[in-house]
């Protein structure tokens, strides 16, 4: 299957076997039937008709949520920003909506349900094969608009499916011997939903549903599942297994995304585990596209069905596997349909741990506190390489304390991007016309560092 | 019955181990406040420091530098660990092997 899917086609929600093992987690696993059994368990035990906001971290109790919501006829809500405000607009949006997660101590405004405690038995339930319509939406994925204000885009079942099996056909799932994926990515976020929890959905591999976020996690889980084992994870915790120099049991493969990966790292993670090094190019709107092996050459090859195509305005058209062409957020150069090099982001967007904001979007929120009477974010050049980098907002805001502006944007804005440094002045380096020369900015910045 | 560690130690004053943890965190965070004013018993993340996820990886990579073990995720507990300089000070000195 590849391209379009027919909307009037039927997709499976699980294209596996009853018996097959979908996720696996310390000293337990979970089945195709385990997991229908779970979701109609759910489908029936959580609040009625209200919109599920998926929160939950186990990709397990994840999967059983999403597979809820579909026999429930609605899309599941995904979130990587999980702070008090944005679930608060998602149900103004949405009307009633019940935040679903795992973790007790999470704090959600919405009327909540935590599903902590105890695994469910292995019960026996309704495990006959859901069909779903192929344009039936399996999730809403919000981003953070250019205005900060957050944006979903719809996600059928039938796109889903499709790029499952583009991915599958990519990364050679077969299902004479099914990947053992372990993700260090969280489930709600695009690339993570898509390669963690839809991929043992869909093809011919299971997903890891225990801890994975320490290079010591990751270990334990490469060592506790079946080759061949494939690790989906981030330039930034690839580096960081890297410098913990630590053994791991057979990767047949390594697959990053959510930033650019250097070859330098590529290239020590394939000699260091013998092992080879793919990134996929994506992005939350479209989901994955392409990929490469970082090694081999700057150049991406699109996945099976999906085509690229300049625009008139200089940006780029990606069709195929989505119900309409969508634009490109990053400049491309194209040098075929299915060939193509990443020439960069936009000026204005950020990404950290995964996550894509606008600075103007988030200049924005800072400027509409209260007493602040001008302010501006700043990212330092060097924020995708350095862990350690976050972004600094300059601001004028007379009578008001740095950390009193701080403690105004906690709650607003994703914690990663909250500024490590928050920079009182008396003005901006406005030009004429009132812009911000970069320039300027710099400069602003270079004296701050040096009066420091 | 966990003890308040308020109890058996003055709340704003660092003890010797926490002054080291205080001086790793400064360090392999680049953070920009003398170690010095960590509160013990101040948040590391959320409010208080600010910490994120993307910290709490480089700490774990300098702490099994330093103290030659590693952290793992363990939900339960981590919370706990990390809640505090003076929980992060007495976890590295329980399971320190350097």
């Amino acid at each position: 299957m590849s391209g379009l899917v027919p909307p009037d086609f039927a997709v499976p929600l699980i294209a596996r076997a009853p018996s097959d093992v979908l996720f696996r987690g310390p000293g337990r696993s979970f089945t195709t039937a385990d997991l229908l059994a779970e979701a109609h368990r759910l489908a029936d035990a959580l609040p009625d008709a209200a919109r599920l906001v998926n929160l939950c971290r186990d990709r397990w109790r994840f999967a059983a949520v999403l597979a809820a919501s579909a026999l429930r006829g609605q899309p599941c809500l995904l979130t990587s920003d999980a702070s008090p405000e944005r679930l608060r607009s998602l149900a103004e949006r949405f009307g009633p909506a019940v935040s679903v997660a795992d973790d007790p101590a999470l704090p959600s405004p919405l009327r909540h349900v935590c599903l902590a405690g105890a695994m469910p038995a292995h019960e026996a339930g309704d495990t006959s094969p859901v069909m779903l319509p192929a344009d039936r939406l399996a999730a809403i994925v919000f981003t953070s608009g250019s205005t900060g204000e957050p944006v979903g885009t719809g996600k059928s079942w039938g796109e889903l499916a499709a790029r499952s099996a583009a991915a599958a056909a990519r990364f050679e799932l077969r299902p004479a011997a099914p990947a053992a994926i372990v993700g260090t990515v969280p489930a709600r976020h695009m690339y993570g939903f898509e390669s963690t929890i839809l991929l043992p959905l869909h093809a011919a591999a299971s997903s890891w549903c225990g801890p994975s976020f320490y290079p010591s996690d990751i270990r334990t889980a490469l060592a506790a599942v079946p080759a061949p084992r494939v690790l989906v994870t981030t330039p930034l915790q690839l580096r960081a297994l890297l410098r913990a120099n630590t053994d791991l049991p057979a990767v047949a493969r390594v697959i990053s995304a959510t930033a650019p990966l250097d070859v330098a790292t590529a290239l020590a993670s394939e000699r260091r585990w013998d092992t080879e090094v793919w990134e996929i190019f994506g992005a939350t709107e479209l989901g994955s596209i392409a990929s490469r092996r970082t090694v081999a050459g700057a150049e991406w090859a699109t996945y099976d069905g999906v085509r690229l195509a300049p625009c008139e305005n200089g940006g780029t058209a990606v069709t195929g596997t989505l119900a309409a062409p969508r634009a490109l957020g990053d400049v491309v150069e194209v040098l075929d349909p299915t060939r193509f090099r990443l020439v960069g982001r936009g000026d204005d967007v950020v990404k950290l741990a995964g996550r894509r904001a606008s600075l103007a979007g988030l200049t924005s929120i800072l400027t509409g506190i209260d007493g602040v009477a001008d302010g501006v974010f700043i990212a330092p050049d060097d924020l995708d390489e350095r862990p350690t980098a976050r972004l600094e907002a300059f601001v004028v805001a007379p009578g008001r304390s740095a950390a009193a502006i701080l403690a105004e944007l906690r709650g607003r804005i994703d914690a990663v991007f909250l500024p490590r440094r928050v920079v009182l002045m008396e003005a901006l380096p406005r030009n004429e016309t009132g812009k911000l020369p970069r320039r300027a900015l710099q400069a602003m910045r270079a004296a701050d560092v040096e009066d420091a | 019955m966990q003890r308040r560690v308020s109890d058996l130690e003055p709340a704003t004053v660092q003890q010797p181990l926490e002054q080291e943890v205080a001086r790793l965190l400064v360090e392999a965070l680049q953070l920009d406040m003398p170690a010095s004013t960590i509160p013990p018993e101040a948040a590391l993340f959320n409010e208080g420091l600010g910490l994120d996820s993307i910290d709490a990886l480089e700490l774990a990579l300098a702490i099994s530098r330093s103290y030659g073990f590693e952290l793992k995720s363990d939900d339960e507990r981590n919370g706990r660990i990390f809640a505090c300089l003076r929980s992060l000070a007495r976890h590295i000195e329980a399971n320190r092997t350097r």
